[in-house]
């Protein structure tokens, strides 16, 4: 496939579509989307590998962010966490690799252990390994908008260490959170995002 | 720990996380320790490079092979892009330098490999770009989450099957007959009759499937009887009827395949454990919704859900006034029974009511004509809302609710497709059966008129032609036979009105006959006015109500959005029961018009478009959306059960009713599927009759039979009992995980109370631990020699006093002997061991070298032994006693490993003499089993000998030399003992066993063996100290504040070298069979040896990387808070290690070879057991 404007040469899309769970045309389109966030900032041509960071608070303020929009989701209440999870840096300044990254990992072909690992990133906010009552708080508050009571909130949380913490020590580890998930009958279908 | 230790690490250590990465996929909870312990050292994949021996051609496919295997799973694997990126290019890099010097066919069968590969690539490329409304899907998606995507995936499926279907009946059936098929006009059945032709073409008829619609290859009766059409000589008939059966069958086969693919899918099976809060908090947000409204729903929905869930917990029954709901609920129920059957009357009704409207009046009004299908469909419409209607009175919980109103909708539309379906084959069953008998003589006189006519008019009309007319003016003579009277007043217009009007009604009825073709138009019908009324109610419903709420909401005096009109919800479920229910109709139609699988496609076409057009401009999501993943197979199974349903009235058709006479490919029969037996008959061999003949009768349909439910009763068994085994194994994980996890929870705990419970008890438990040493003294000592025990335990509290000293020189001494080993000339493999090991290790002790690292460690041995533990401390010169006295009774090869033991623990100059010796002829000897050398090597290094000899001496009466030496009976005893003993005691009993040579050792501490966990971790901790939880233990006394940092470390290193222990034994099971071949080659060039032990130990860590650390934890507390806790920790230690143990042992038993590396593997194990243990 010549293309009119060499993004990448033939060697790098076939090391992303071995790294990816995308084709070659989505791969083409992330890189359009990507550059749609910072025309200013991301060149045409990747073919050198250039070590561009979009910011996150660039990502996030820009008006025709329509990847992160429509897709990852202004609506969605865990968009800078995904951002952030994502991000080399953990700032959620995300490169091009990242980026694809993300959206690999989300994407509707990747197994259940990525996305579960990936979920536990997201759900983990201080980051400690654990999810612990405080992530699952700001979760929920991430959810629900604050609708909840707080009385309401530590109540969900209880219960919720409670149904699926296996050894009693009032945190979810990773293998808490992986048997729990790979119960549900909807983490699979609900936890991925379009391109 | 990423960043020092990379550059040492270096290479070995990366190749072999890589590889980690490869078996931990299996298991995703593996995958998150790799990932965790990856996570800091992002970078040390980058040098992922492996040693290849370009000498080794099997060692370099290997590698080959793996690096291929990198490159196959790299994306699944969680790191961040920039080091897959690396490492694929790395391994890239690796497989193409060192693919060419593979041998050539190697290389072209990997070069087509590859080239196969990017062909399909290319072609996925192409292939995605043609699956139809991908885009659209995914906008919708990306909107509406997947619930709503879900119906238009249904839709695109069964679009998918429609196409299927279409193709087999058009290229089978329809294409045959117009091409090769009697032109229209030609036969009786496929010509408009006279009176009809003037109307044919009016829009009314064409409306009702009348006129040219009729008598075209939509319908039934259009297809010639003849049996092979065409220069071919096609067989339409046959390939009607196996046609009409193979759309049922492929029907079929592709629902149950999605059906088994989804249930695949869906791990969820395991329904009884529910994590109610924990999925809706976290898997609640569908994270595919993009559209803010949508969004704002979907967080409205889950506050609603998250609150009911509150309420539910709070007060698990809300029985409030149950009397009024019950009977309200039967009220609910009582009005859904009666609408349904007021439905069904109707229905059945309205075909009568039809039936005998065409029977009476000639000239049918529209309405009249439609009027079968619009109520069905009106029916169909407005059922669903009212049964909502009446679900609200039932305050069921809105999940129950939904599936209510399913059940019951799909029952509605079952209901009237049957009575429509039954309704109308009654009246083809009055049409037939009223057709014989009523004016029997004069139906099939005219019949047989009727087919004769055409075709001889000409003849007869010439020979008789002259005669008749004269004769038909006169009247007079009627001999010539009505034959004649009839073609002639047919042909003449002048014939008396009475025959013509009889034969006009003949030929009408005889059409009409075509119940086929009446029961497809039908069907037809009822599609055609479905789809009008669902876009009716598409535009009406949400369109016009949206743009009403939308722009009226301003000028009105209540909220239109948010109160009384609102938007249209999409209910996915009732539109997926719409469309079961449309697919249903095509079903039950299929057969009788042939076409209808293309008007289906075309509508479901339509219906895609239209719908994703209302649904993305005037829709909002349904609030309480069905599960889309479960509902799935829900769906299908709806699907499975109409398809079910459908075939029933048209099998029952096809067997029950004879095919009309004057139409269709199967006119003339008796029975449709007669078509089979006569193709049998005729176009088969008559051998092929004769077999099918006996195959078909009872003789052979019985059994079969009774086979077949047999087998499915069996089969059912089996997966009854499997389903039972499957719960068992799961509670099993169950309660091994949660155990498991309450052991490490109290170590931990045990952990936070050590520092202070330490202090107390030491001096107790010092007491205690020499009282149980002498008691278990004496048991251990009737099953070895008694005279020798005896001897021991006096010499042992002898020792306790002098063991001060004693652990002092031997501190030194230790230093000492490293650098000794080094020195010394037989010790020349010993050097480099340490080299490996060094690596292998984290960061802290990368800094120091080794020799200061260990130094380090044996102060705080030194330090602490003599104060704490004299008892330990006293074995080590019965040690050497045991050593010397043995000497003269072993064999050389069994003295060897004493030797070991024996130089370790006390590091006496003349010990070391022995270990030189020993070694020299192990070296010598042991060219059989190479990775034993590795084993013990790291182990010498680690020092873990002295250790385990001083606890499993007591039981050495069993004694096993080392593995390698010991008799393959003899190992093969103590693995079984090992599998079998659930009690940890005993099989750490047999552990000594199996690893201790019965060198005097045995001797000198039987008693820490039996005495049990408390003793050994003393002993061991004072004496050796020099792993790193005995040597944190020490430090922990020593300076406790400083103990936290240093622990960590401590930690590490421990595991580096259990890890190293156990890698040199594990390397020789999974990875590398040449060197088991060639054992002398290692013994011999110990340079070699060396890379493979690097890459080979790395890989190993994962394994024991959990049980290490529990163990460690299990250590930690265990030195810290002495013997209390030390019990139960040990336990769950053991627990763990003997899962490895086993099943390592279990793989030393599979391949004969690898057996012994099995035992040695199991021997290193233990040896970590012990070490951590203590």
């Amino acid at each position: 496939m010549g293309n009119k404007q060499t993004t990448f040469t033939d060697e790098q899309l076939e090391a992303y579509q071995d790294c990816t769970f995308f084709t070659r045309k989505e791969v083409l389109r992330l890189h359009g989307r990507y550059r749609e966030l910072a025309p200013h900032l991301v060149p045409l041509d990747y073919t050198n590998n250039p070590d561009i960071r979009v910011p996150l608070t660039l990502i996030v303020t820009m008006p025709e962010l329509k990847v992160l929009c429509s897709v990852a989701g202004q609506e969605n209440p865990f968009r800078d966490r995904i951002v952030e999870t994502f991000s080399e840096d953990g700032q959620g300044n995300l490169t091009f690799n990242d980026f694809v990254d993300m959206f690999s990992a989300l994407c509707e072909t990747s197994p259940r252990e990525l996305k579960t690992i990936y979920a536990f990133k997201i759900y983990d906010f201080n980051r400690d390994n654990f999810i612990c009552k405080e992530d699952l708080q700001r979760t929920l508050n991430k959810l629900t908008k604050g609708e909840l009571t707080p009385e309401e909130v530590t109540l969900v949380c209880d219960k919720a260490i409670e149904e699926a913490d296996l050894d009693g020590d009032t945190k979810l580890s990773f293998a808490d959170f992986e048997n729990m998930i790979s119960k549900a009958p909807d983490f699979l279908s609900n936890f991925h995002v379009r391109i | 720990m990423s960043t020092v230790s990379e550059p040492l690490v270096g290479s070995s250590r990366s190749l072999s996380a890589t590889k980690r990465h490869k078996s931990v996929r299996k298991n995703s909870r593996r995958i998150y320790s790799a990932y965790q312990d990856h996570e800091g050292s992002s970078d040390d994949e980058d040098k992922d490079d492996e040693r290849v021996d370009s000498n080794d051609p099997e060692e370099m496919f290997q590698n080959i092979q793996y690096q291929k295997e990198i490159i196959a799973n790299i994306r699944t694997r969680p790191w961040p892009m920039r080091r897959k990126l690396k490492v694929l290019k790395h391994a890239r890099e690796i497989v193409l330098k060192y693919e060419g010097r593979l041998t050539r066919t190697r290389g072209y069968q990997t070069a087509g490999a590859d080239l196969l590969k990017k062909l399909s690539r290319v072609l996925y490329n192409v292939v995605v770009l043609f699956i139809p409304w991908e885009v659209r899907i995914k906008k919708i998606e990306s909107h509406f989450g997947s619930g709503v995507a879900s119906y238009f995936i249904f839709l695109r499926w069964l679009f998918g099957i429609n196409i299927v279907l279409t193709i087999m009946t058009g290229a089978f059936i329809v294409l045959p007959e117009l091409l090769a098929g009697a032109p229209f006009g030609t036969t009786r059945s496929k010509t408009i009759p006279k009176e009809h032709l003037a109307s044919a073409q009016d829009l009314d008829t064409i409306w009702s499937l009348g006129g040219y619609l009729q008598y075209s290859v939509l319908f039934y009766g259009y297809y010639g009887r003849v049996r092979k059409i065409g220069s071919a000589g096609y067989r339409l008939p046959l390939a009607y009827f196996l046609v009409g059966m193979a759309v049922f069958a492929y029907s079929f086969i592709i629902l149950l395949r999605k059906m088994a693919k989804n249930s695949r899918l869906s791990l969820a099976s395991a329904s009884d454990e529910n994590f109610t809060f924990c999925w809706r908090v976290f898997c609640a947000w569908d994270y595919l919704i993009g559209n803010p409204e949508a969004a704002e729903s979907k967080g409205a929905a889950i506050v609603n859900n998250i609150r009911e869930a509150i309420v539910e917990e709070q007060e698990k029954k809300k029985d409030t006034s149950l009397a009024v709901l019950i009977s309200l609920r039967i009220l609910a129920n009582i009005l859904v029974l009666l609408s349904l059957a007021g439905s069904i009357y109707i229905i059945y009704f309205v075909v009568d009511r039809s039936q005998k409207l065409e029977q009476e009046k000639p000239e049918l009004t529209l309405w009249e004509k439609n009027e079968v299908s619009v109520v069905v469909s009106l029916i169909t419409m407005i059922a669903p809302s009212a049964f909502e209607l009446v679900a609200q009175l039932e305050m069921y919980h809105p999940r129950t609710s939904l599936r209510f109103q399913l059940a019951r909708v799909l029952v509605l539309y079952l209901g009237n497709l049957y009575s429509l379906i039954i309704a109308l084959l009654d009246k083809v069953n009055s049409m037939s059966s009223a057709v014989p008998v009523n004016p029997g003589n004069w139906s099939d006189s005219s019949a047989f008129l009727a087919t004769i006519s055409q075709p001889e008019v000409d003849s007869l009309s010439t020979l008789v032609s002259d005669i008749s007319v004269s004769e038909h003016r006169n009247s007079t003579i009627a001999t010539i036979a009505t034959v004649l009277d009839v073609t002639n007043s047919g042909r003449s217009s002048a014939g008396t009105s009475n025959q013509t009007a009889l034969f006009e009604k003949n030929t009408r009825s005889q059409q009409d006959q075509c119940w086929e073709t009446y029961v497809g138009q039908e069907m037809l019908k009822l599609s055609i006015i479905d789809m009008i009324f669902t876009v009716a109610s598409i535009l009406l419903i949400d369109f016009i109500r949206g743009l009403v709420v939308r722009y009226l909401s301003d000028c009105c005096c209540w909220d239109l959005e948010s109160k009384f009109p609102e938007y249209g919800e999409f209910k996915i479920a009732e539109n997926v029961l719409h469309l079961i229910y449309n697919q249903g109709m095509i079903w039950m139609g299929a057969f009788f018009s042939p076409c209808l699988p293309a008007f289906n496609v075309l509508k479901l076409i339509g219906l895609m478009y239209l719908r994703s057009w209302a649904v993305l401009t005037c829709n909002v999501p349904h609030q309480q959306v069905f599960r889309a993943s479960r509902s799935n197979n829900f769906y299908l199974a709806m699907l499975l059960f109409m398809l079910f349903l459908c075939m029933l009235p048209t099998i029952f058709a096809i067997v029950r009713y004879r095919p009309s006479r004057h139409c269709g490919p199967f006119s003339g029969q008796e029975k449709i599927y007669d078509i089979i037996s006569e193709t049998v008959a005729n176009d088969f061999p008559l051998w092929f009759s004769k077999v099918m003949s006996y195959v078909t009768s009872p003789v052979v349909v019985l059994p079969a039979l009774l086979l077949l439910f047999m087998l499915i009763y069996y089969l059912q068994a089996i997966a009854r009992s499997l389903k039972f085994t499957n719960n068992q194994l799961r509670m099993q994980l169950q309660t091994e995980r949660t155990e498991d996890k309450k052991k490490v929870f109290q170590m931990a705990a045990a952990r936070l109370q050590a520092p202070e419970a330490a202090a107390d008890k030491k001096p107790d438990q010092q007491e205690s631990d020499v009282t149980s040493q002498e008691a278990s003294v004496h048991t251990p000592s009737p099953r070895r020699n008694g005279s020798v025990t005896n001897f021991q335990s006096p010499v042992r509290r002898g020792n306790s006093i002098r063991t001060i000293t004693q652990s002092a020189s031997r501190a030194e001494l230790n230093r000492g002997s490293v650098a000794g080993s080094v020195r010394s000339p037989a010790v020349t493999i010993l050097p480099k061991h340490r080299l490996e090991h060094i690596p292998n290790r984290p960061p802290p002790f990368l800094g120091g070298p080794g020799g200061t690292c260990r130094s380090k460690s044996y102060h705080h041995m030194a330090y602490n032994p003599p104060a704490r533990y004299p008892d330990n401390i006293h074995s080590d010169p019965l040690c050497r006693k045991t050593v010397r006295s043995i000497h003269p009774v072993e064999a050389a090869g069994i003295i060897t490993a004493q030797s070991y033991g024996g130089r370790r623990g006390h590091t006496t100059r003349y010990v070391i003499v022995n270990e030189h010796e020993p070694r020299k002829k192990l070296l010598r000897s042991a060219t059989r089993i190479p990775r034993h050398y590795l084993m013990e090597e790291s182990a010498e290094i680690l020092e873990l000998y002295p250790r385990n000899i001083k606890r499993y001496a007591p039981r050495n009466t069993h004694h096993q030399p080392h593995p390698h030496r010991s008799h393959p009976s003899q190992q093969h005893l103590s693995e079984e003992e090992e599998e079998e003993e659930e009690g940890k005691g005993r099989r750490r009993v047999s552990l000594g066993k199996a690893h201790r040579p019965r060198s005097l050792s045995d001797l000198h501490q039987p008693a820490h063996f039996y005495i049990g966990e408390r003793a050994e971790s003393h002993v061991s901790m004072a004496k050796d100290s020099r792993t790193a939880q005995r040597r944190y233990g020490v430090q922990e006394e020593d300076e406790e504040e400083d103990g936290e940092g240093e622990m960590d470390w401590g930690d590490l290193e421990s595991h580096s070298r259990f890890q190293a222990n156990v890698r040199g034994a594990d390397p020789l099971l999974v990875r590398t069979r040449r060197h088991i071949h060639s054992p002398g080659r290692h013994f011999q060039s110990p340079a070699r040896t060396r890379p493979m032990e690097s890459h080979v130990k790395p890989k190993t860590r994962p394994k024991l990387e959990t049980p290490l650390t529990e163990s460690d934890s299990a250590s930690l507390a265990s030195s810290s808070d002495q013997q209390n806790s030390s019990t139960d920790q040990y336990i769950q230690v053991i627990h763990n290690k003997e899962r490895y143990l086993k099943s390592e042992a279990r793989q030393g038993k599979l391949a004969k070879k690898k057996s012994k590396t099995g035992f040695d593997l199991n021997q290193s194990e233990s040896n970590d057991l012990v070490s951590s243990n203590v």
